[in-house]
């Protein structure tokens, strides 16, 4: 007998979105380049991590806003596959419509239940401009949206902190504040990496332990190597 | 109706093995596998499955999860034979509902208080008293079954009823002699993103699924038991649900001891190219409904009749080497 019982097997699938403010701000002091740099550094990081688990399939995408929002990588894309298309900056800085995009995408179908915590990392040197509220709302109101590891980074400090913890909504993890393209390719390192590792894990957790708000286990957050004359933002 | 009188038979076989992820990490296996009696055959029979929870907050889930499965099934099982009437279907359903869930927290909470005396955590310096382990007041560093943190799901067929038992994730499904797939217990929202109701949180005994199904004219054929590392290896539900009807297929058609045999291949194969996770799958057969493939199969059984013979040989009894 060598008929295996069920249907086709499959990885299950782990999204990971990138959510880029390109506001006409970020193109003061090289802030949307030095991000451009960082993405594109990561993306060889991130296909290591894939490659460490080959039972979380890694997908990627990513929404830029400024005037609106719209998807700057439509389709969920294999890392393996995944390419960088340079960011530019100018206009305004609609956050919430931005959440709100992605909220559409988390709703089961087109997501599954079978999938990975997904990871969204919210990165921003601003305030929004429209109603950041109701996207958020939005994005709670699925349950992929209160379960995804949500990450902060604020670049500058004129970033809008309160925003950005609302979005994270976990008093345990506090956005990360990048003052410098050092600080922020260590943190696009970070989340590219030492988050999607944890995210990939089928480790399953009590509901009740989870009721905190952190359902994937948080790597230590590193070191933004504090003030220093090469902050530039 | 006593145990004599029964008109099925069932058989139990299973499998547990690591994932993939924890064979590249080298983690254990934290899935356990149990059933009564011993011999996988009988009426009644009981079989259960935990899955440990794998964060490294729960880090002797593994232990949590073979203390869960073997009292389970043992207590259960202790209750079943313990009838003097099966036939008394709502004092039974009753006890089912009501007293089985908060005897198995507390046993398990007591095993884990037993364990965790003879083996202190690192770190852990007070006494354990058996008791308030979970207390809904205790905090986190209180409360030291969190580290043996674990699902449980148990199913029982007797001769009159089957009782269905599930504490957090994982699937059971049931298929009749059609070969129609369900699930007998209602889906439970708050299992979803890797987080699952479990024997360590507060007053866990509110928190099971309990089912209890007289038998009547229509029994299931089979009843599987999955943790979830095996739903989450297929690409989508009618995959993981099609596993029913097909192993239903191939018991009729090579016999239950040749899908015992292939269950460790196929469960390596669905972790491997699948989730990654610790698979477990039990199968309870009605031997009735196996077509005279099983070498166990009890026989002279009608749909109306009593059994009059027991398994031929001790070696033919299924599953004492997967527990």
């Amino acid at each position: 007998m060598s008929m295996r019982p069920g249907g086709e097997l499959a990885t299950r699938p782990l999204h990971f979105i990138w959510i880029a403010d390109c506001s006409g701000s970020m193109a003061v002091d090289g802030k949307i380049q030095s991000l451009n740099t960082a993405i594109k550094e990561a993306i060889p990081h991130m296909q290591e991590v894939a490659d460490e688990n080959p039972n979380a399939q890694v997908l990627v995408r990513a929404v830029k806003f400024s005037d609106g929002a719209q998807w700057h990588v439509s389709q969920p894309t294999d890392i393996v596959d995944f390419k960088w298309d340079d960011l530019t900056a100018g206009g305004v800085t609609a956050m919430g419509m931005a959440l709100g995009i992605v909220a559409d995408q988390l709703k089961i179908p087109p997501m599954t239940d079978r999938a990975l915590p997904p990871v969204l990392v919210l990165i921003s040197d601003g305030q929004p401009t429209d109603d950041f509220a109701g996207g958020l709302q939005a994005l709670m109101n699925e349950p992929w949206g209160r379960k995804a590891v949500r990450i902060a980074i604020a670049i500058g400090e004129d970033a809008d902190q309160e925003v950005l913890k609302k979005f994270i909504a976990n008093p345990e993890l506090k956005p990360l504040q990048a003052n410098s393209p050092e600080s922020l390719t260590k943190y696009i390192r970070w989340v590219s990496t030492a988050v999607l590792k944890s995210a990939s894990s089928p480790a399953s957790q009590s509901a009740a332990a989870a009721a905190s708000g952190i359902n994937v286990p948080i790597p230590v957050v590193p070191d933004s190597g504090g003030s220093s004359a090469d902050d530039v933002w | 109706m006593n145990i004599e009188e029964s008109t099925l038979q069932w058989q139990v076989i299973g499998q547990s093995v690591r994932g993939a992820v924890h064979q590249r990490t080298g983690m254990p296996n934290q899935d356990a596998i149990c059933w009564r009696p011993e011999s996988g055959i009988g009426s009644p029979l009981v079989l259960a499955i935990a899955d440990g929870h794998g964060s490294p907050r729960y880090s002797r889930s593994h232990i949590g999860a073979r203390l869960a499965v073997e009292i389970a099934a043992q207590l259960i099982h202790n209750f079943l034979t313990s009838q003097s009437d099966y036939n008394n279907l709502s004092l039974i359903k009753r006890a089912v509902e009501e007293w089985l869930p908060r005897a198995l927290v507390h046993s398990w909470i007591e095993a884990v208080s037993e364990h965790l005396t003879k083996n202190a955590l690192p770190g852990v310096e007070r006494s354990v008293r058996a008791g308030n382990r979970n207390d809904e007041s205790a905090s986190e560093s209180e409360n030291f079954t969190i580290a043996y943190g674990a699902t449980i799901i148990a199913v029982a067929v007797a001769p009159a009823f089957v009782i269905y038992l599930q504490l957090g994730d994982g699937e059971i499904l049931t298929v009749d002699d059609r070969s129609q797939v369900s699930r007998p217990l209602a889906k439970d929202e708050r299992l979803f993103a890797n987080e699952t109701t479990s024997l360590c949180a507060p007053e866990a005994w509110r928190d099971f699924r309990v089912g209890f199904q007289p038998i009547t004219n229509e029994r299931p054929a089979l009843i599987l038991l999955a943790t979830d590392g095996y739903p989450n290896s297929f690409r989508d539900e009618s995959g993981f649900l099609k596993v029913g009807s097909d192993i239903l297929t191939a018991i009729r058609a090579e016999g239950v001891d040749k899908v015992k045999d292939n269950l460790e291949t196929w469960l390596t194969d669905s972790t491997n190219a699948g989730s990654g996770d610790d698979v477990t799958l039990g199968i309870i057969c009605s031997l009735e409904s196996a077509g005279g493939k099983s070498k166990n199969r009890t026989t002279g059984i009608t749909r109306s009749g009593r059994k009059n013979a027991e398994p031929s040989s001790s070696s033919d009894l299924a599953g004492a080497d997967s527990q």
